[in-house]
C-alpha cells in the first residue's frame, strides 16, 4: 500500500504547486528546517516515520512538505519562522497550529487531531502514543515521581539519550543540561555561533573569550528550544548568553566583562598560549 | 496627572529602588539601539532594552550571579510579559566596591593637566 512521504520543496513553484493539488479540507503539515541545526534531523526522521503510517489517498487527506528556511526566505518570513525546526499545520489557507522547537510529540498529537491517526505502524514501528500525565498540583505523592509510563517498550526505536525528542520529563531534560554545562570546562551557551553570532551580547562574550584565548565549548540555544527554555529554569537565570566554568554558572556578558576587568586571574586556568598556529583555541564541542 | 512615556523604566525604578535601598541607581534605555534586530520586528514597545547599573549595600557577601538573580526575580513580571524587557545589562556593585573601583578608575587616568597647571 503507498503510504504518504515527507515531500522535500525546493522552488516556490513547487509549494505553490504542492499546495493546489490538496483539496482545503487535507491537512497541510510544512516543516522548516535548516542543514546547520542538528535538532533538525530527529525532527525529519520523525516526519518521514509519521507520514509512512498515513495511506496515500485519491484524493490527499494529509501532505507532508518540508523545506529549508533558509534556502526559501519569502515563504519563510510569510510563516514568520523565527528557529527551526518549525512546523505548521494548515488546511486551506488556514493555518491552525504552529509548533516551533523540537517537540516532537506535540507535533504527533496535533497532527493525530486534524487528520485522525495513521493506519499502519510506519516504516520505522512508532511507539503507541503514550498518554500525557498531567502533573499533580497537589504535594507529591512520597516526594516521589512515578517515572513507570515513560519507560521503554519494545516497540521503541532505540536512540542515545541526547537524541530522543519525544516526550521528555523535566527530570530527562535537567539530567541533559547537567551533561551539557559540564560539556567543556568551560562551556558557553549562546545565540548562534562564534563564527557566526546572532545577537550582539553573545558576540561581545564570544570576544572577550577570543581575546584571552580562553579555550570553551559552545552551544548555540537558537537550534535547541529544549535547551534554550529549560537552561532558563535549570540556572535560574532568563538571558542568554550564558557562561559556566566547572559546570557551575558564571553569568551573563556583563559578569564576564566585569570579572576580566577586575579579576586578573579569572579563567586564565583556560586560556591556551597563543601560538602562531593556533590563534583561536575554540573547541566547537556542539552538543549532538 | 498625564501618563508616564516610560512605564516599564518608572516600575523598574520603584521596585529596584524598593527592594534594595540603592545608594545609587541608574537605568538606560538603550531600546533604539537594538530596534533593527530581526527579534524586534513587529515589536512596538520602546522600552525593550535596560542597562541598569546598582550600588546598594544589600548586594555585600553575594556572588555577581547571585546579585543579578535578586534583581531578576524583582522584574519577572516585566521580562515574562510579551513586549516587555528583552534584555536587561545589570551592574551590581556594593557601595564599597564602588568606591573602590572609582579610585582605581581615578589613579588609572593620572592627574589631570590643569590642577598640574594652578599649582
Amino acid at each position: 500500500m503507498a503510504t504518504v512521504k515527507l515531500t522535500e520543496i525546493t522552488t516556490e513553484a513547487d509549494f505553490a504547486h504542492l499546495k493546489s493539488t490538496i483539496p482545503s479540507s487535507a491537512l497541510l503539515v510544512v516543516y522548516f528546517h535548516a542543514p546547520w541545526a542538528e535538532p533538525c534531523k530527529q525532527m525529519s526522521t520523525f516526519l518521514e516515520t509519521l507520514a509512512s503510517t498515513y495511506p496515500s489517498d485519491r484524493p490527499p487527506k494529509i501532505a507532508f512538505a518540508s523545506l529549508d528556511a533558509e534556502e526559501l526566505p519569502e515563504i519563510s518570513e510569510d510563516y514568520d519562522v523565527t528557529a527551526v525546526p518549525f512546523i505548521v499545520l494548515q488546511k486551506g489557507a488556514e493555518r491552525l497550529e504552529t509548533i516551533s522547537g523540537s517537540d516532537s510529540a506535540k507535533v504527533r498529537t496535533l497532527v493525530e487531531k486534524h487528520a485522525g491517526k495513521g493506519g499502519s505502524s510506519g516504516q520505522a514501528g512508532l511507539p503507541p502514543a503514550q498518554q500525557v500525565i498531567k502533573p499533580v498540583n497537589g504535594p507529591a505523592q512520597d516526594g516521589v515521581k512515578d517515572l513507570s509510563a515513560h519507560k521503554t517498550g519494545p516497540a521503541d526505536p532505540s536512540t542515545a539519550p541526547e537524541f530522543s525528542s519525544g516526550e521528555k520529563s523535566k527530570e530527562e531534560t535537567f539530567k541533559r543540561l547537567e551533561g551539557l554545562v559540564k560539556a567543556a570546562p568551560v562551556m558557553l551557551f549562546m545565540k548562534g555561533t562564534p563564527s557566526s553570532p546572532q545577537c550582539g551580547f553573545s558576540r561581545q562574550t564570544v570576544a572577550l573569550l577570543r581575546e584571552r584565548s580562553i579555550r570553551y565549548g559552545f552551544f548555540n540555544i537558537l537550534a535547541d528550544d529544549e535547551v534554550r527554555q529549560g537552561l532558563k529554569e535549570y540556572s535560574d537565570w532568563p538571558t542568554f548568553p550564558q557562561l559556566y566554568a566547572d559546570g557551575d554558572l558564571v553569568g551573563g556578558l556583563d559578569i564576564v566583562r566585569e570579572e576580566f576587568q577586575n579579576n586578573p586571574e579569572f579563567l586564565m586556568e583556560y586560556s591556551v598560549k597563543p601560538a602562531a598556529s593556533s590563534p583561536n583555541g575554540q573547541t566547537a564541542a556542539q552538543t549532538v | 496627572m498625564s501618563l508616564s512615556m516610560t512605564p516599564m523604566q518608572d516600575a523598574m525604578t520603584v521596585k529596584i529602588s524598593e527592594a534594595l535601598r540603592p545608594t545609587a541607581l541608574e537605568i538606560f534605555n538603550d531600546s533604539h539601539l537594538h530596534s533593527h534586530h530581526k527579534a524586534m520586528q513587529g515589536s512596538t514597545s520602546k522600552e525593550t532594552h535596560f542597562r541598569v547599573s546598582i550600588v546598594s549595600p544589600a548586594f555585600q557577601s553575594k556572588m555577581q550571579p547571585a546579585r543579578h538573580r535578586m534583581v531578576y526575580s524583582l522584574l519577572k513580571e516585566e521580562m515574562a510579559q510579551d513586549g516587555g524587557i528583552h534584555a536587561l545589562q545589570l551592574r551590581t556593585r556594593t557601595p564599597e566596591e564602588e568606591d573602590r573601583i572609582k579610585a582605581q578608575e581615578e589613579a588609572d587616568r593620572g592627574t589631570p593637566v590643569q590642577d598640574l597647571a594652578a599649582k
